[in-house]
C-alpha cells in the first residue's frame, strides 16, 4: 500500500480539472451523439497516463490508491461519464489482476496495461446476475486450457485487447482465465446500441477453441465467484464516483439555468419550487460522494467494503436518474431537448442501475449484510 | 546542454476582487498554479531535451508555496527545481526579480538558454525576461513563435512583430521567451506526478546566493503601487429600440444617419 | 533653467512610424503644458525621414540619431543607444508603446538604467514631476496606479489605442540630431525579416466594430456578422469567451488584455457587459448593444440598445442596408 502524498494528489486533480476542462466536457456532446469516442480521444487518454492511474509503480503506473482513484472518475465524470465508466472497467479489471494474479502473470500483464485496455466479462446470454447460468467451459486438454464460449455487454468490449472471461472448469466450478484479442479463436461480436452512456462500447467476444496454459488461470480454480464478487465491489466504488460525477454536472446546468432565467417578474433562484429541486440535487450528490468515499476508505484500509460499495452504486445509481429528472423539470422544454445535456445525463445515469449488478441485486446485499449483523 | 526555464505562481483565477474597506486586493481563497505561459516555456524546454538530451533546471522565486509549481514542472518532465525563497525578496518589482533571478542562474552555472514564457497572466508586464538577459550581458530574442537549435551552439527563432516576420540567429548562451501559440504544453502524467517527488527540489535563500542587499524586494524596487482599484465603467443615457427587429433595425439607422455614421 | 525633458521613443514598423508612437505624442503634449519639454526620440537609417511623420503631431523637438543600422539592430543595440541618449540628458521620462519592439526593449533600458518601468499602461498623468502610470492586472480586472519615486528617468510603456492621435495645425517642433556610437552585438543577427501580408486590420484598429459574445456564437450569426462589418467598412471583435473557437485569436478579443479599442461605432451582439469588456471598448463614440437580456450591463453603457435576439436584428438590419 502506497503512502498518500498530499501535494501529488493536489497536482493531480489540477491537472484532471484541467484535462477534462479541456479536452473531455467540450466533446460530452458529440460523444453521446456519435455514440463513440472521437478520433484520438482514447489515444490521448492513454498518452496522459490515465491508464496506469493505479497501476503500481513498478509496472510503469502511477500507483494511486482507491480513494484517489475513485475521486479521478468523479471528477473526469462531470465533463464526461462514458470517459470515466471507460476506466471504471479498466481499473476493476487490473484490481482483480493485482488481487489474485500470480507474480508472472502480473509481471506479464501489467506492464502493458498502461497502454492496453482490460476488461472483465462475466454475462452471458444465459446467464448474467446468475453466475451458475453461464455456458462458457474451460477444459482440461493435455498440459492446456481449451476456451469456449459467448460472452456479451462487456464494458469496453471490442476496445479492449485484454479480457479476464468468467467460465465453468466443471459443472459447478467457475474460474477465470485471461485471454487477449490477438490469441487464435478470439473475435469480436455485435457492439450494444444502449441509450446511455454512449461512448463507452459495450460489446460481445466470442471464444472458439482458444488454448492457453495454466499461467493464463487468474487465482485458482474454483476461484471464480471470489473474483467475479470482488470485480463488482470494485467496479461499484468507482460508479459511485462517476455518478457523483454526473450529479455535479447536472447540478450545474440547473443552477446556471436558474440563475440565468425568470418565470414571469421572478427568477428561478427565487422560486420555492426551484429551491426544493435544487436542494434534493445536491443533497443526493453530497450522499452518494460520502459512500462512495467511505467505501474507498474502507477498500484502502483494508477493510470489508462491500456493502458500502453496493450503497454508493444502488444509492447513487437511482438518485442520478432522479436529480436529472429534477435538472430537466427546471429546464423544461430546454431539458426536454436533444441540444441540452440533462436527457442523456439522466440516460447515462440509468445505465448504472442495471450495470454491475442491478439495484435490486444491491438491495438485497445490503439486506443480507444486516441480517448477518 | 542546459537549459534554464524561469517561472511564476500565480492565483487559479484572475477573478480577483477589491475588499471595499481596506482597498487591499482580496487573494482570500484562491489556489496557485503555475503560469499558463509558462507552460509553453517549460514545453519548449522539454521539447529541446528531447532532441539533445539538456538539462532542464525549473528556477522560481516566491514563498514556499511556489514548490508546487516547480513540481508540477518537473511532472511535466524537468530535471530539477530551485526555488529562491526568502523575506528579503518579498515585494520586489520586475527590477528586484531580475536581479535575484539573474544571481541564481549565475550561481546555477553553466547555462546555455534560459526560456521564460511570454508574460504572467496576473501582473502582465513581460519584463523580466528582457532585465534578466540585460543583467547576464546575453542576447534576448522575446516572444518567439519557433525556436530550435540549429548548430551546436546556436538557436534559430522565428519572431512575429505586428507585421514583420523575423529570423533571428542567436549564439549561446541566450535568453527567450516564447508566444503561447509557440507549442500546445503537456499535461503532466499521474506517474510523472509521483515521480516529481523523487526529483531534485533546492531551496536557495539570501545567504545561498551572492546579493546586493540594495537591490532585493522592496527596498530594491524603483517602483511603488500606490493605489488599487476595481475599474467603474462610465454609464450613458440609454436609447431604446423597440418593436419588432425590423423596427427597432430602422430606428437604428436614421439614428446612425442622424450621427452621420451612415 | 531648462524643462524636464518628457519622451517618447519613436518606433518603426516597417518603413513608417508604428500609430502608437503619435497616440503617445499627442497624450505627452497635453500632459506637458508649460512644464515638460516633449521630445520623440527617432532612431533612423540615413536615408529615412520618419520624421515627416511625427512633426504633425508637435512634439516641441524631435531627436534624430541616424545610423543604417538602426532598422534591422536587435533590442539590445537599440537599448544600448537609447542608454547613451539618456545619460546625455537626462530625461526625467521616457515612454515607449506598449507593442512587442516596446516591451522588449524598454525593460531591456530599464535594467541598464535600474529604474522603474511600468508596463503596459492605460492612463498616465503627472504629479508635479512624478509619473503616476495606471497599470491593468489580473487580465484587467484590477487597475493599479504606479510611480516611481526616486529614481530617473521614469519610464512607461503604453497600450496601444489607449490615447488618440491628433495632428496639431501649426505645429513646429524643432528638429535636432544627436549621436551615439553603436555598439553592434555579435552573437545575435537577425538574418531574415519579410513582412506579413495581413491585410486586415486588428480590431484596434478598425473605425467600425462588430462584436459577438457569447449570446451570438452560432454559425449563422457569425456569418450574418460578417457581413454587417463588410457593409459598415469595419470588423468583427470578440469578448472573451469567443477566443476559445479556433477562428478567433486574442487580436480579435476587445477588453481583458486585448485590445482598448474606442471606434465610431460599435455593434454589441450577444455580450452582457462583464466589467473588462465595458472598459475595453466605453470609449468608442457610439455604443450600440443587442441582448436578449434585458439586465445584462451592457445596456447601461450604450447608447443605443434593443432587447431581443442577436440574430433576428442582424437580419432586419442586414435587409434595410440592401
Amino acid at each position: 500500500m502506497s503512502t498518500r502524498n498530499a501535494a501529488a494528489e493536489k497536482l493531480l486533480l489540477q491537472m484532471v480539472d484541467d484535462y477534462t476542462t479541456r479536452e473531455v466536457a467540450p466533446l460530452d456532446m458529440a460523444i453521446d451523439h456519435a455514440q463513440d469516442f472521437p478520433e484520438g480521444y482514447l489515444q490521448q487518454l492513454t498518452q496522459t497516463g490515465f491508464l496506469g492511474l493505479m497501476l503500481p509503480q513498478e509496472f510503469g503506473g502511477a500507483g494511486f490508491g482507491p480513494e484517489v482513484t475513485a475521486t479521478v472518475l468523479n471528477h473526469l465524470a462531470r465533463g464526461n461519464a462514458s470517459t470515466a465508466v471507460t476506466l471504471e472497467g479498466h481499473y476493476k479489471t487490473l484490481d482483480q489482476i493485482l488481487k489474485f494474479g500470480t507474480p508472472a502473470l502480473q509481471q506479464q500483464l501489467l506492464p502493458s496495461a498502461t497502454q492496453r485496455i482490460f476488461a472483465f466479462s462475466m454475462t452471458e446470454a444465459s446467464g448474467g446476475s446468475n453466475p451458475m447460468g453461464i455456458s462458457s467451459t474451460a477444459t482440461r486438454e493435455g498440459d492446456h486450457w481449451v476456451i469456449n464460449g459467448d460472452k456479451i455487454m462487456i464494458t469496453n468490449g471490442g476496445l479492449a485487447q485484454v479480457y479476464c472471461v468468467l467460465v465453468k472448469t466443471a459443472p459447478t466450478e467457475l474460474s477465470v482465465f485471461v485471454v487477449d484479442q490477438d490469441m487464435p479463436g478470439f473475435s469480436f461480436g455485435k457492439r450494444e446500441d444502449f441509450i446511455g452512456l454512449r461512448g463507452t462500447p459495450v460489446g460481445e467476444i466470442v471464444m472458439d477453441h482458444i488454448i492457453v496454459d495454466d499461467d493464463h488461470l487468474l487465482g485458482k480454480v474454483g476461484d471464480g465467484g471470489l473474483i467475479g464478487d470482488s470485480a463488482h465491489d470494485d467496479a461499484r466504488i468507482l460508479m459511485g464516483a462517476v455518478l457523483t460525477g454526473i450529479m455535479e454536472h447536472e447540478l450545474k446546468i440547473a443552477t446556471d439555468y436558474a440563475k440565468e432565467r425568470k418565470a414571469g417578474q421572478t427568477p428561478l433562484t427565487e422560486l420555492q419550487v426551484t429551491h426544493r429541486k435544487v436542494a434534493d440535487i445536491a443533497m443526493r450528490k453530497e450522499t452518494t460522494k460520502l459512500l462512495y468515499e467511505r467505501a474507498a476508505q474502507l477498500k484502502a484500509a483494508g477493510q470489508p467494503y462491500s456493502e458500502e460499495a453496493a450503497m454508493a452504486k444502488a444509492h447513487g445509481s437511482r438518485a442520478a436518474v432522479a436529480a436529472g429528472d429534477d435538472a430537466l423539470q427546471i429546464l423544461a422544454g430546454y431539458g426536454y431537448s436533444r441540444e441540452y445535456p440533462v436527457e442523456h445525463l439522466i440516460r447515462d445515469a440509468r445505465a448504472m442501475e442495471i450495470a454491475e449488478g442491478t439495484v435490486e441485486k444491491m438491495r438485497s446485499a445490503i439486506a443480507t449484510a444486516e441480517f448477518h449483523k | 546542454m542546459k537549459i534554464v526555464v524561469c517561472i511564476k505562481q500565480v492565483p487559479e483565477t484572475n477573478d480577483v476582487t477589491i475588499d471595499p474597506h481596506t482597498h487591499n486586493l482580496d487573494r482570500r481563497g484562491l489556489a496557485g498554479v503555475m503560469n499558463p505561459f509558462d507552460k509553453n516555456a517549460v514545453e519548449q524546454a522539454l521539447q529541446l531535451k528531447a532532441a539533445t538530451d539538456a538539462e532542464v533546471v525549473l528556477l522560481t522565486m516566491g514563498p514556499d508555496d511556489y514548490a508546487q509549481s516547480l513540481r508540477e514542472g518537473m511532472a511535466m518532465g524537468a530535471d530539477s527545481g530551485v526555488l529562491l525563497s526568502d523575506r528579503a525578496f518579498a515585494g520586489a518589482d520586475t527590477l528586484a526579480t531580475g536581479y535575484v533571478l539573474a544571481q541564481a542562474i549565475a550561481k546555477i552555472g553553466d547555462v546555455d538558454l534560459i526560456i521564460f514564457g511570454r508574460q504572467a497572466v496576473d501582473a502582465d508586464t513581460g519584463q523580466v525576461g528582457p532585465i534578466v538577459a540585460e543583467f547576464l550581458h546575453q542576447p534576448q530574442i522575446t516572444y518567439a513563435a519557433t525556436l530550435r537549435l540549429s548548430g551546436p551552439n546556436e538557436v534559430t527563432a522565428e519572431r512575429l512583430l505586428e507585421d514583420t516576420k523575423q529570423t533571428l540567429v542567436a549564439q549561446l548562451p541566450a535568453v527567450v521567451s516564447v508566444r503561447s501559440e509557440l507549442n500546445t504544453p503537456r499535461y503532466p502524467t499521474p506517474r510523472n506526478i509521483q515521480l516529481s517527488f523523487t526529483k531534485p527540489l533546492t531551496t536557495w535563500h539570501h545567504d545561498d546566493l551572492d546579493l546586493d542587499d540594495t537591490r532585493l524586494g522592496q527596498a530594491g524596487s524603483p517602483t511603488i503601487v500606490t493605489k488599487v482599484y476595481a475599474p467603474t465603467p462610465v454609464k450613458r443615457a440609454l436609447t431604446p429600440l423597440t418593436g419588432t427587429p425590423q423596427e427597432a433595425a430602422s430606428q437604428l439607422i436614421k439614428a446612425l444617419k442622424d450621427r452621420q455614421l451612415l | 533653467m531648462s524643462k524636464p525633458e518628457l519622451w517618447v521613443v519613436a518606433e518603426r514598423r516597417l518603413d513608417h512610424i508604428e500609430p502608437t508612437t503619435q497616440q503617445l505624442i499627442t497624450k505627452a503634449t497635453r500632459l506637458a503644458g508649460d512644464h515638460f519639454h516633449v521630445v520623440t526620440v527617432l532612431l533612423e537609417a540615413t536615408t529615412d525621414h520618419l520624421e515627416d511623420e511625427l512633426q504633425p503631431y508637435g512634439p516641441d523637438e524631435i531627436r534624430i540619431v541616424r545610423d543604417d543600422r538602426f532598422p534591422t539592430a536587435t533590442d539590445a543595440e537599440l537599448a544600448d543607444a537609447l542608454k547613451q541618449l539618456i545619460d546625455a540628458a537626462h530625461p526625467n521620462t521616457v515612454l515607449f508603446g506598449a507593442t512587442i519592439t516596446g516591451r522588449s526593449i524598454a525593460p531591456r533600458l530599464q535594467a541598464k538604467l535600474q529604474t522603474g518601468l511600468t508596463a503596459d499602461c492605460l492612463d498616465l498623468r503627472f504629479d508635479d514631476e512624478t509619473l503616476v502610470a495606471t497599470k491593468p492586472s489580473y487580465g484587467d480586472n484590477i487597475m493599479c496606479e504606479i510611480i516611481c519615486p526616486d529614481r530617473r528617468p521614469q519610464m512607461a510603456t503604453v497600450r496601444p489605442n489607449t490615447f488618440v492621435a491628433q495632428p496639431q495645425a501649426d505645429a513646429t517642433p524643432a528638429i535636432t540630431t544627436a549621436h551615439i556610437t553603436f555598439h553592434p552585438v555579435a552573437r545575435l543577427h537577425v538574418t531574415a525579416a519579410t513582412p506579413v501580408v495581413n491585410t486586415a486590420t486588428t480590431v484596434g484598429d478598425a473605425s467600425r466594430v462588430v462584436a459577438l459574445g457569447r449570446g451570438a456564437a452560432n454559425e449563422d450569426t457569425i456569418a450574418s456578422a460578417t457581413q454587417l462589418a463588410e457593409k459598415l467598412g469595419g470588423r468583427i471583435g470578440v469578448s472573451r469567451p469567443l477566443t476559445d473557437q479556433d477562428r478567433f485569436t486574442h487580436d480579435d478579443q476587445i477588453g481583458q488584455s486585448g485590445n482598448t479599442i474606442h471606434p465610431d461605432l460599435i455593434l454589441n451582439f450577444g455580450i452582457s457587459g462583464a466589467v473588462q469588456y465595458l472598459v475595453g471598448m466605453q470609449d468608442s463614440q457610439t455604443i450600440v448593444s443587442v441582448n436578449s437580456d434585458p439586465n445584462a450591463p451592457i445596456f447601461a453603457a450604450s447608447d443605443y440598445g434593443y432587447v431581443g435576439d442577436a440574430q433576428a436584428f442582424m437580419t432586419a438590419l442586414l435587409a434595410q442596408f440592401a
